[in-house]
Parts: structure tokens; sequence; C-alpha cells
């Protein structure tokens, strides 16, 4: 297990590295920089000493030359500055990480928590009217736009009933750290989770489903059932243990999801995260964050593809990989 | 198969559920408004008798209705619309975009006031005095102006301003005219000297003196007199800090001082900032006990305004059309310190020689074309139709927002296809074959390449909307590869005065200064047409002289320049546009009008706990 776990971090550098060549010149190849458009903010701002900036922060020296300094700054863990936000990447980065984390583990967790129970129904019960609904559920919220379905969401429970408080990510008023400060966050955290979770759930309970409905005619099923077992110990030991695996070792994948965020939901909810971030930084050419933000993206990708093989040969002995 | 319609059937059931649903949100505002009438009726009638009484030149009112007494313990909640969080550069030197602006208005402020032409008056917390032929000001802050921390406001803080502004590692874009014409200041810049010969510092660190290369009335309205607190950052000249540090520091992102009516209390980096009543404030005791700014998505911010959630916000025009119909809040508009414009590619760029090259043989070099041009296009159809009034065709190149200085009586060129026709022909571009499109004044085919930027639903029907203006005058214009283009690569082709351009549609913010020359000299690098000539030289040289402080011969000037543009046509301006904002009925003391006392935010306040709903 263990050379394993090396080999694929062995694996991972040259990855990364192509990955960071072709991210530097893809970005190099967008038109414009961060200083493009600065006039739109200041319109006296004068374009010899914009010249003059662009030289002083090297964005003319030819790619390899800039390449070279944020490698080597990379590896040293220095992702450089971002021209838009004059901040070091690394707190800017941090600042955001932890708000998208929280709001993507929350909504992790609402979808495994709605879509694994309607899952195992509807597999289990197959062609009951159960089973229909929850089909019906399913192609309603995969066809359901998360832009729109987050905009009636806030318009009926934040707006209308006044339940949940309609964006940010904590009630400024209250004071940090006290109780109410955590409810506040909690608070802030529903509508937001719950937009992205009630229509997240359609991959889940369709994989589930249906290796429910598979196992189900499996030999050793009719094996066990032909034994006597109970018809609620066989879905529990023998259906379920093998259903659910497809499930775990997608999970090692969902890290992805967990830092690149959702950029329509922190849009319309105003909630401060690395989604919209990514795609301001683009629209404004910031490429310091654009690479970091990718970079991070893609490592987190590997590294959840390896987490995936190892919590498959630990939930399922008969693979082994070495 | 049966199966399969009975899916089609649920869905297309769900699919009418979500319209039915939104349709019910619709109903259900109706209710709430009904709910309770008796609230608002008496403001509302306040509200249309002032109205009427106001600015009978707009359209729109600048102040807000309500005139009651604004309450001691008052909390105002502003909102920042947009869809992307804000930077949280809280300081005026670094800060770079607009969104961090409105976050400072509230706790920092410059020296010196601006009246409602932009130019600097004695009203502010400092008073300025002119001397030695307009090349040296004095700037001499009121003793009671404090910095929140306590510390008073001294003239060597100002002066740090521009220690920052110049120095060799600043990498903002402030750098500007109004910075680099400080005597002195060019060496510092370059690292040749350690302070910058042109300013002093009095005695008792009350009076800054600052000397100027050349004497410009645009220090009149572009002198920077935003004070930096070097106590509280620490000294870069003295070696204490370095730039990277002040920037990176939390000192003015998240616990930033100013000497503004309110205090930062608490900033949720992105998301919101809470202030509190500043009670040393210069000017007296601010209106409201502690303010709220909040960052408020587009999509909703009508929502919020409609709950009562929000007192204050502006509003982006595409909602216009539903903010209308809000009765809790009143609307006022103004307008923008912008205006959008067709430009048309007369030259060349010459990057050695640092200037504008016109080419005599350019696709447009005719002026009669381009005046034909601007004849053929019909303005007041994208006003009226796709911003709903909140645009209105443009005249000159001085907005009407510098109200001394644009010229009210020039007519611009209105909307007028038959003119357009008759000078087309005068030109000598004439229909030769027949095909309905006219050919240029030798017979060639003449074919125009527009390029147009993307952004928000109306760009598209805006540039059909002038390809078919055009067309109507038999001139054939095509997009530039067929479509719109991204920002980023919009102005990558304008600047680089791509062959693929020959007209182009753009926007400039003006800023504070009536001053063209920026935009339309011989050596400014945004002038995107790259027109020049003798007469535009010496005009734009005359608007900035020492003859120029006298306000009648500089208007003399702006009014002949505009003419001028008028004229030759380098660009011809499409439509200025107003700027919406909306604000609670609670709301009091509160205007937008730039020489109004309301402007400043210590006035506005509420007059009652409960917003308008």
């Amino acid at each position: 297990m263990l050379t394993f776990i090396l080999r694929r971090i062995l694996v991972m550098i040259p990855q990364l590295l192509l990955l960071s060549v072709i991210i530097f010149l893809l970005a190099k190849a967008m038109p414009g920089d961060a200083l493009t458009g600065a006039f739109q903010g200041n319109p006296e701002a004068n374009a010899e000493h914009m010249e003059e900036l662009r030289e002083k922060l090297g964005f003319n020296d030819p790619w390899y030359e800039q390449y070279g300094r944020w490698v080597t700054n990379f590896v040293q863990g220095d992702m450089g500055m971002s021209y838009v936000h004059k901040q070091k990447v690394t707190s800017l980065l941090g600042n955001r990480l932890s708000n998208t984390v929280l709001l993507s583990l929350t909504t992790m967790i609402t979808i495994y928590l709605i879509a694994i129970p309607l899952g195992i129904i509807a597999g289990r019960w197959n062609n009951s009217w159960a089973d229909k609904a929850i089909v019906t559920y399913n192609y309603f919220s995969i066809a359901t736009p998360v832009f729109i379905f987050a905009l009636i969401m806030l318009f009926i429970f934040g707006f209308y009933f006044s339940w949940f408080p309609t964006g940010r990510s904590v009630d400024i008023t209250i004071q940090n750290g006290t109780w109410d400060y955590f409810v506040s966050k909690a608070n802030h955290l529903v509508l937001p989770t719950l937009s992205g979770a009630i229509i997240g759930t359609a991959g889940t309970i369709q994989y589930l489903r249906n290796d429910i409905i598979d196992t189900k005619l499996k030999d050793f099923v009719k094996t066990a059932r032909a034994k006597g077992v109970p018809e609620g110990r066989v879905y529990t030991r023998h259906i379920l243990r093998n259903s659910l695996l497809p499930i775990a070792a997608f999970m090692g994948y969902e890290i992805t999801l967990l830092i690149s965020g959702s950029v329509f939901i922190e849009s319309i909810f105003s909630y401060p995260g690395l989604g919209q971030l990514f795609i301001q930084s683009i629209q404004t050419r910031d490429f310091t964050v654009v690479s970091a933000l990718v970079m991070i993206s893609g490592a987190a990708v590997i590294i959840g593809t390896m987490l995936s093989d190892i919590i498959l040969s630990i939930v399922d002995p008969r693979i082994r990989i070495d | 198969m049966g199966k399969r319609q009975l899916m089609l059937l649920i869905s297309l059931m769900l699919a009418l559920s979500v319209f039915l649903a939104a349709c019910s949100g619709k109903d259900d505002k109706g209710d709430a408004d009904k709910k309770d009438p008796g609230k608002d009726e008496g403001k509302t009638e306040e509200t249309e008798g002032e109205d009427a009484a106001e600015e009978e030149e707009l359209d729109f009112p600048l102040d807000v209705s309500n005139t009651g007494e604004t309450i001691e313990d008052g909390t105002l909640n502003y909102a920042l619309v947009s869809n992307t969080p804000f930077e949280g550069t809280l300081n005026p030197v670094f800060y770079s975009g607009r969104p961090d602006a409105e976050v400072m208005q509230f706790f920092d402020e410059e020296l010196l006031a601006t009246d409602g032409d932009y130019l600097i008056t004695n009203e502010g917390a400092a008073k300025y005095e002119v001397s030695n032929e307009n090349k040296t000001i004095a700037i001499t802050i009121g003793d009671n102006v404090n910095w929140h921390d306590g510390e008073p406001v001294k003239a060597s803080d100002l002066l740090y301003a521009y220690e920052l502004l110049g120095h060799p590692d600043y990498k903002g874009d402030r750098y500007t005219y109004t910075i680099y014409n400080v005597e002195g200041m060019e060496a510092y810049h370059k690292g040749e000297a350690k302070e910058i010969s042109g300013i002093e510092i009095s005695e008792d660190d009350k009076t800054i003196t600052i000397n100027y290369l050349e004497a410009s009335p645009s220090l009149m309205s572009g002198i920077w007199t935003y004070p930096v607190p070097r106590h509280y950052l620490g000294d870069v000249t003295k070696g204490e800090v370095t730039i990277d540090e002040i920037v990176e520091s939390e000192k003015i992102r998240t616990t930033p001082i100013g000497f503004g009516p309110y205090k930062v209390e608490k900033v949720v980096p992105g998301e919101s900032v809470q202030y509190v009543r500043n009670e040393d404030y210069w000017r007296g005791k601010p209106a409201a006990e502690s303010v709220v700014l909040k960052v408020v998505n587009t999509s909703s911010i009508l929502k919020e305004l409609e709950a009562g959630s929000i007192d204050i916000a502006e509003v982006p025009a595409d909602q216009y059309l539903n903010a209308k119909e809000l009765t809790n809040v009143d609307l006022l508009a103004k307008i923008d310190l912008a205006y959008t414009y067709i430009g048309f590619k007369l030259g060349k760029w010459d990057e050695k020689k640092k200037e504008n090259i016109t080419d005599p043989d350019a696709k447009l070099a005719d002026k009669r074309v381009r005046q034909a041009m601007w004849h053929a296009m019909d303005n007041e159809v994208i006003g009226e139709k796709m911003y709903h009034g909140l645009r209105f065709p443009a005249t000159t190149l001085i907005i009407p927002v510098f109200a001394s200085f644009h010229d009210a009586d020039n007519p611009g060129r209105a909307y007028d296809p038959e003119k357009a026709k008759a000078l087309l022909d005068e030109a000598g571009f004439k229909d030769t074959n027949g095909d309905g499109i006219r050919e240029d004044a030798d017979g060639n085919e003449f074919v125009l390449n527009f390029a147009s930027m993307e952004g928000g639903e109306v760009a598209e029907p805006i540039a059909q909307h002038y390809i078919q203006n055009w067309a109507d005058v038999g001139i054939k214009v095509q997009l530039t590869d067929g479509r719109l283009h991204e920002f980023n690569s919009f102005y990558d082709m304008v600047e680089s005065d791509d062959p693929k351009v020959d007209i182009f549609q753009g926007a400039w913010g003006t800023g504070s200064d009536p001053d063209p020359e920026g935009l339309y000299g011989r050596t400014a690098s945004y002038n995107y047409s790259r027109y020049t000539s003798e007469e535009n030289d010496r005009l734009l040289k005359e608007g900035t002289s020492e003859k120029a402080f006298d306000f009648e011969y500089r208007k003399g000037i702006y009014d002949e320049w505009q003419e001028l543009m008028v004229e030759d046509v380098p660009v011809a301006p499409t439509v200025y546009r107003y700027a919406t904002t909306l604000v609670n009925k609670r709301v009091a003391n509160y205007s937008i009008d730039q020489s109004s006392d309301n402007y400043y935010p210590w006035k506005w306040g509420v007059t009652q706990k409960d917003p308008v709903k």
C-alpha cells in the first residue's frame, strides 16, 4: 500500500509539471493582461506609466522566463501576487478556501443524506410508486439549472417566508466567536447548501439504484435468499455492501468539487468563495490567481483519484493494488 | 412506449409547476404591498410634491423625498451591488476597483471638497491657496481633523500619499499627471532622489506646499488630497515597512482608518463591512449611529430593497423597469461620468515616437463619410427601447455632468438619414453597380469592419441596430470576425490598430477632469481613432494653459473643441447614461447631487427604526 501511494505521488510530479506548462501557455495566449482596462476604473491612468508597470511586473518578458520565475516561486510555496487584489495569492486563497470548503462540505454531506436513502428505496422497490417518484425527481433535478433553482429557493425561503438570510456568509453585526455567531454562520449556510444539494443528487441516486437492481439478481443474492436469510439482512449484508462500492469510490473525486466551488451559488448568495474568484480572475486576466487555482484543482483531481483507489481497496478486499 | 409518454407528461407538469411557482411569487409581492398601505401613504404624497419642484431639466430627482428628522440611533443599510466580492484593498493609494471605493467613502475622504463641476473648494477639511502663477498650491489642514485613532491629520500624511504614489516600488495605476507634474517627482520616482523636492511641509505640520512643473487647470479638479496615516501604516521612507508589506497588511484590509464620518468596526472580507459613528468627525456628528454595507447580487437587489433590508443601492440599468414599480423607495438618477461612442480608425500609434499618426489615405479619411455615419445612427431608439430612457442621444464629447463646460447649444449630429445620404453623395460614395450598397469614391467595394464588445443582453441588438442604420443609407458594415468580442480581446485589437477593425464601439469613463487631452491628444495612446490635427493640438493645449485658469476663457476653448469634434468626427458620441440609485423612504438628507450638502455620507440618516416596506 505504501509503495502504491509513493508511486502515485511520484507519477503526480510530471503530470503536474505538464499541467503547469499547458496552463501557463494557455493563460498567456489569452488577449490582454491584468493592466488591460485599468483605465476603466481610473480614467486618468497614464499609458506610459502602465507600460513602465508592465515592465516592472515582468509582463513583457518572454513566456519561458515568466514561467521559470513562476515555477521556481511556486515550488517554494510562493504563488505570487494577485494584481487585482493586491495581495499574495496564498493569503487570498486562504480567505476564500475556508468559505468554499465549508459550503461544499455541507453540500456534499446533504447530497449523501438525501441520495443514499432515496437510492436504496428506489433500488429495493423498483417500479413501485416510490421509485417512480424518485426517478421523476431525478429528471427534475438534472434538468434544472442551478442558477434558476438557487434564485427560486432564495425568493421563496429567503424573501417570501424570510426563514433564512438572503446572502453572505455571516451577519456582520454579531460578535465574532460567540454562540450566536456560529448559529448565524450555520443559518447563512442553509439556503446555498440546499440549493446545491437538492439538485445535485441525481448521479448518486441513479448509480445506487441501478447497482442495487443489478445486484438483486446476482447469484450470491439468490443463494443468500435460498439459505433463508431474512429479506432485510439480504439487503444490508449482501446487496448494499456491494452497491455502495461505486459511491465510496466516487468520494475521492468529490474532493475536487470541494475546492472548485460553485460559481452560481456563490454569486447569487454573495458568498465569497473560490468559484467566483476563478471566473473573476479569468476576466480580469489575473494570471497568478488563475494559474494557482488551476494547479490546485489539478492536484486535487490527481489526489482524489488516488484516494478513490485507496478507499476502494479498503472497502473491497478483492481489489488490491500494488 | 406508454411509460415514456408518462415520463414526458410528468416532466412537463414539473416544468409547469416551476413557472407557476415563479408566478405565484409575483402575486405574493402584490399581496405584501397591499398589507400595509397606510404606512407609506403620507410619504408618497411628499415625494410627488417634492419631485415636481426639483430640477426641471432632469426627468429624475436628485434628492430623497423624506425631509423628516433623522433619529440618533439609526442604522443605515447600504448595498454594494455586485456579482463578485469586493477586493478589500481599502486604501485610496492602492485600491483598484470601484467596489473598494464604495467601501471607502464612509470612512475616508479627500481633504479638499469639490463643487458641482468637480473643482476644488475651500469647504473641505482643508483650505487651499494658489500662488506663483498657479504653479504652487498650499493646503492647510483644519485643526479639528483627526484620524480615527485620535491622532491629528498632518501635512506630512498627505506628503506620505505622494511618497507612496511616486515610490519606485509602487505598483498601482495612480501615478498620474497630477502626481508626476509635481516638481522633483520624476527624480524621486526613478529612485534618484530620496525626497520630493517640490513639496514642503510647514513647521507645525499643518500646511503642505506643492510646487508644480507646469500650471494646469486640471489640478483644480484632479489634485490628490487623500492623506495616508503614516503613523498607523508605518513609514516606507524610513524603512519601517516596505510597500508590499503595507499592501498585504490587515491595516488596509480589515482594520483601516481614515478621518471620515464613520469608523470601520468590522470587515467580513469580500462580503460586508460594519461602521460606527465617528464622534470626532470634523464636520459634526454623523447622522446615523452605524452603517452596514453588504454585497448584494444584481439578481436579488430589488427584492432586498422591497423587503426593506437595504436602504441605499445603485441599481443596474437593466433592472430599471422593475425598479420603477417599487413603492417603498425613491428612485434617484443622475448623468453618469461616462459616454458611449463609435470610433473611426484613422491611423496608427507610433510606438517609437509615442504619438498618433493619422493616415491621410485611411479608409474613412473623408470626414463627410464619418459625419454621414453619425447622422445615420438612430440613438434615440437605443435609449428608449433598449435602456428604457436611461440613456439618451449624446451630442458632444464633454458630458453634461460638467455643466459649465458642456456646450448645451451644440446639437451634435442628430439622426437624419437623408442628410447622411446627401453627405455620402457629396463625398462621391455612390452606388455604381446597383446592388444597393455604396462604393467608395473610386468605385471600389466599400465594406467596414465593426468591432463591438459583448456584455449584457443588449450588446448584440445594439450592434445590429447600428449596422442596419448604416445599411439604410447604403453603407455596408459587418461585425469583425462576424461576432462580438470579449472585453480583453476587444481592447487588444483596438489598441494595436488591428487592420480587422475600421470602426468600433467603446465607452469612456471621463473622471472628474473635463480635460479631454488624455483621450484625444496627439500623444495619448488612448486616442484609439488616431485622429490628430493642428487645430486639435492647439485647443487642447489652450484648454489647460495658464490662461485657462480664467473660467470663461476655458469654457470658450472647450466650446470650440466640441465644435471641432462635431465637424471632424474622429469619434461619434452615441449615448449619455443615467445612473439610478434607489433609496428607502426612511432615509433623509440623501442626495446624489454633487453640489448638495447632502451629498456627503455624514448627512445620511434614517427617520425611523424600521424600514418602509
